[in-house]
């Protein structure tokens, strides 16, 4: 229990530090030296010294978002197995209550981004509502293939201990199948590119960035940390099931863990310097992939596992 | 069953004294308003006490020989009792001030009469033991909301509603007739419990003609077009009470009738989850593309009925695959989401009629910013919101979650058990994505943002027994959703008295899911403390200011640029394109001055389009052939009526 405290307070401490990592990845891409790869730190202690304006528009419901945001993610990542450890609190069903207090999450952002009467950002909002539907269709699909393979419905039986390396075993072929769809999941709820660029500069094309042109000082930072986090739950998820060993030396899986979290992080960046964002239209069939791989690899595991 | 009848004869009285009292409308609104409020408030606690203590409590009138009338009151009758009860009781007391300045006393007046009746026929629709009382109370419920539809009689848009609801409860009822002519053909009685006895085939046609009939009036796509025209149409707090509870009465006759047949085949099972799925999406993509505030809520009822009938179809799956877990999960999701949905879109109607009584308008896009005007009236709809969403910590998200469980314990199974259980799983995840975004979309263009016209530039709320009865309504959300097992006893008992042969019921295990729901929402509401706390250390002593929103650089930002709702919706609609053909009108903008310009779009609901296409078209090309047989005598029409008896009596 004391671990798995210890894992989750060093996994809201440190996403700011492996997000920072994609910058360095694109920099090294564009042939410059980057940003410090404690500038996500920076940033945040900037924010949270800062004051802010509230637009004459908004109400409460601006101020609930960034609370509700990071609220969620903080969450979201007690329910998580860190490392292979368990997670702080599980049960029976937690899949669903994560998925749905993401849900809240996004409710939320898009009601603030709404209150702000900006077109822009109901531009944003419409798009935020958009996408992770299909996501969420895709991630159940996956928990239903790991239900098949396990008979359980929480994080906890899926990556915590030995439990990733029986769900291997068990069906390794579509789990390759899992790690690319889940990858896509990754990239689209995170809005990085190619469904949504966090690093363009025209309002119009933007996702989850034009949403929060209004929030400054500390609210911008609950946000930002937020999104630290959320991006640090999923990539921990792939960290487990790329590198799910456990070889028997105390803190060499969490050596492995963090290897895997530095592969997903830097895999990200290098999508984003290889790649150009989608045109608004492609990004849902894009996201469908994740769902059709997923799909198969179910389709696939009914053969094989009865 | 003595205060279940008395309860009946205080609402029947205060209709009653409604109509009597007519000249003197204010005294005669106190009158009806309390007798009313009495009568469901001494018929919830009647309810809740056979519910607590489960036993079969039965009553019988032999007056009309061998139609006689029969009653009877069982764990599931009591669940919908609790429901129908509680749900009229708030509705009463929000009527109190939503019907204040209705301008015209004689309508008031038969309003209420008309409402005590539907109350009465719904509470003695589910305690019916046999066809013939159940049929008698079935119609005078429709009969009863018809004219509780047509309140705006002197409105064209009204009576058009009223018509097609007329239409569709009536054709509805014609297919219950031909399932209960089918069973009395076998069996003789018009007792419910002989149904057991019939063959297997007949059982099959019997619960397809029920299911119609029973699905016409719970909303079942494509039986659902009149529930879009009729709810608008009616006062908010009829919207509610037929949203809320009278289309439920339609699943408790499914639910009924699977349990009288007795007969645990997966088709039925199959049927149910399909009809589910359709209804649940199409429901909430029609739903996205509405503009009118109530008929968008309307659409939600049919989601909702769709993620209710997932419930059941997965408890009838669980039913007959031999998997008692299932099934109980399965059904008691599909009750609970029944509750669930009767006390959000009850608070949810009632909210758009309190913006409807102080703007004028259902129109969403001409509406924007009430919150900071409507305080109550926007925070309770907001909850209302997000307990339709089946968000945790609000109380949809436990029905849903109930169902998903239910949902993945198929997943283990065979391989057909499999395949709808992915269906189900895949479509409720679809279609709670789906619901976020249709009420953010309400939230954000109707009580965010500024106000889009005039109408909504002056507003408040007014009206005391409205406020209270939106804020009761949206803290049993939050109650029921932090701690479900305040209630989750109530499904539960009427899931055991279903008697499927899974009993006895594994509480224990339920009962754990209920605490692991309560123990997940006390943590996220937890966390969000520090939060807070580290906003409120960090804002200390700062220097806030308020300014106008960012334009992104333009400085002349109007309340027409906001993003609509149209607009909100039209990504999503984009996909649904097949099933949601969209209707534009526009005119090219030309020249280098252009004029002004209009934009105006529909969501067309494919039901609608090929019911005109397929039924309507096709029977008026036919009854015009037939139009001879009028001649408008009424010695011929006397005629006809004895050669249909002769002929009956030859034949038969």
């Amino acid at each position: 229990m004391i671990e798995s405290i210890i894992l989750w307070l060093f996994a809201i401490s440190a996403a700011p530090f492996f997000s920072a990592m994609i910058l360095k990845v694109k920099a090294f891409f564009g042939g410059r030296k980057g940003p410090p790869l404690l500038i996500n730190y920076y940033t945040l202690i900037k924010l949270f010294k800062k004051g802010s304006v509230y637009s004459t528009s908004t109400t409460i419901m601006f101020k609930l978002g960034p609370i509700i945001s990071l609220g969620s993610a903080i969450t979201v990542l007690m329910f998580l197995p860190i490392a292979g450890q368990q997670a702080i609190f599980s049960f029976n069903g937690d899949i669903i209550f994560i998925l749905y207090t993401m849900g809240l999450s996004r409710f939320f952002t898009i009601a603030a981004a709404m209150d702000t009467a900006s077109p822009f950002e109901g531009m944003g909002a419409a798009r935020e509502a958009y996408f992770p539907i299909i996501c969420e269709a895709a991630t159940f699909m996956i928990f239903i293939l790991f239900y098949r393979l396990t008979g359980e419905l929480q994080l906890s039986a899926y990556f915590s201990g030995d439990n990733t390396i029986a769900l291997w075993n068990l069906a390794g072929a579509p789990l390759l199948f899992i790690i690319f769809s889940f990858f896509i999941i990754l990239l689209t709820e995170n809005s990085r590119v190619p469904a949504d660029d966090p690093a363009t500069h025209l309002e119009l094309t933007m996702i989850h960035e034009v949403m929060v042109l209004d929030h400054s000082g500390p609210d911008l930072g609950l946000i930002e940390l937020g999104s630290f986090c959320k991006l640090f739950f999923y990539s921990t998820i792939i960290s487990r099931l790329i590198l799910p060993f456990d070889l028997g030396f105390p803190g060499l899986a969490f050596v492995l863990y963090l290897l895997g979290l530095a592969l997903v992080y830097i895999a990200v960046g290098v999508i984003e310097s290889i790649i150009a964002r989608y045109r608004m239209d492609a990004v849902p069939q894009f996201v469908l992939t994740s769902f059709a791989l997923a799909f198969f690899a179910t389709i696939i595991t009914l053969e094989f596992i009865r | 069953m003595g205060q279940f009848f008395i309860s009946i004869l205080i609402i029947l009285f205060g209709g009653f004294f409604s109509l009597i009292l007519v000249r003197k409308a204010k005294f005669a609104k106190i009158i009806t308003v309390f007798l009313l409020s009495i009568g469901c408030l001494s018929g919830l606690m009647d309810a809740v006490l056979n519910l607590i203590q489960p036993g079969i409590a039965g009553a019988s009138f032999k007056y009309l020989n061998v139609f006689f009338l029969a009653f009877r009151m069982d764990g599931l009758s009591g669940f919908f009792l609790v429901v129908i009860f509680a749900v009229c009781l708030l509705a009463t007391l929000y009527s109190f001030h939503y019907m204040e300045h209705s301008g015209n006393d004689v309508r008031t007046a038969v309003n209420y009469f008309f409402f005590s009746i539907l109350i009465a026929s719904m509470a003695l629709v589910v305690t019916a033991a046999n066809m013939i009382t159940f049929m008698l109370f079935w119609e005078i419920m429709s009969l009863s909301s018809f004219f509780l539809v047509i309140y705006k009689h002197h409105k064209a848009e009204s009576r058009k509603a009223g018509y097609l609801y007329f239409v569709f409860s009536h054709v509805g009822a014609m297919f219950i007739f031909v399932a209960f002519g089918i069973v009395y053909g076998y069996t003789g009685s018009f007792g419910f419990d002989a149904m057991g006895s019939l063959p297997e085939t007949a059982k099959i046609l019997v619960f397809i003609f029920s299911f119609v009939g029973f699905g016409s009036k719970a909303g079942v796509f494509p039986f659902h077009v009149w529930l879009p025209h009729a709810h608008p149409a009616a006062p908010s707090h009829i919207s509610a009470v037929m949203s809320g509870v009278m289309i439920k009465i339609g699943i408790y006759g499914i639910i009924k009738m699977y349990v009288l047949l007795n007969f645990h085949t997966p088709i039925f099972g199959n049927i149910v989850i399909v009809a589910g799925v359709v209804s649940g999406i199409l429901g909430v993509v029609y739903a996205l593309g509405q503009h009118d505030l109530k008929r968008l809520l309307a659409y939600h009822s049919v989601e909702n009925i769709g993620i209710i009938l997932i419930g059941l179809g997965i408890g009838m799956i669980g039913v007959s695959s031999k998997n008692p877990l299932m099934a109980v999960l399965g059904f008691t999701g599909g009750l609970f989401h029944v509750l669930n949905h009767s006390i959000f879109k009850s608070l949810l109607f009632m909210g758009a009629g309190m913006v409807l009584h102080k703007t004028g308008t259902r129109s969403i896009d001409a509406l924007g910013g009430l919150i900071k005007k409507m305080k109550i009236t926007g925070t309770t709809f907001i909850i209302g919101s997000l307990a339709i969403c089946g968000l945790p910590p609000f109380n949809g998200f436990v029905g849903e979650f109930f169902i998903y469980i239910g949902g993945f314990k198929g997943i283990a199974l065979e391989n057909s058990v499999f395949a709808a259980s992915i269906f189900a799983i895949v479509s409720l995840a679809v279609i709670g994505g789906l619901a976020l975004a249709c009420f953010t979309k309400v939230v954000g263009v109707v009580f965010q943002g500024e106000p889009r016209t005039k109408a909504a530039v002056d507003v408040d709320e007014k009206g005391p027994t409205m406020l209270i009865s939106m804020s009761i309504l949206a803290g049993a959300c939050i109650l029921i959703g932090i701690f479900p097992q305040m209630i989750i006893w109530m499904p539960i008992k009427a899931v055991s008295a279903l008697g499927l042969g899974y009993n006895p019921i594994d509480f224990e295990s339920i009962l754990q899911m209920t605490a692991n729901i309560t123990l997940a929402a006390t943590i996220f509401l937890i966390t969000l403390l520090p939060v807070i706390a580290i906003r409120w250390f960090f804002y200390r002593g700062k220097i806030i200011r308020r300014s106008g929103t960012w334009g992104c650089g333009f400085t002349q930002p109007t309340v027409k640029m906001q993003y609509t709702g149209s607009s909100y919706a039209s990504f999503i609609l984009d996909f649904f394109r097949p099933v949601a053909p969209l209707d534009e009108d526009h005119p090219k903008i030309t020249g280098r001055f252009p004029l002004k310009t209009y934009y105006k779009s529909q969501v067309n609901d494919i039901a609608e389009l090929n019911m005109k296409r397929v039924v309507v078209n096709p029977v008026l090309f036919l009854f015009d052939k037939l139009r001879w047989i009028q001649q408008g005598d009424i010695h011929l029409y006397i005629g006809y009526i004895l050669l249909a008896i002769i002929l009956l009596l030859v034949f038969i």
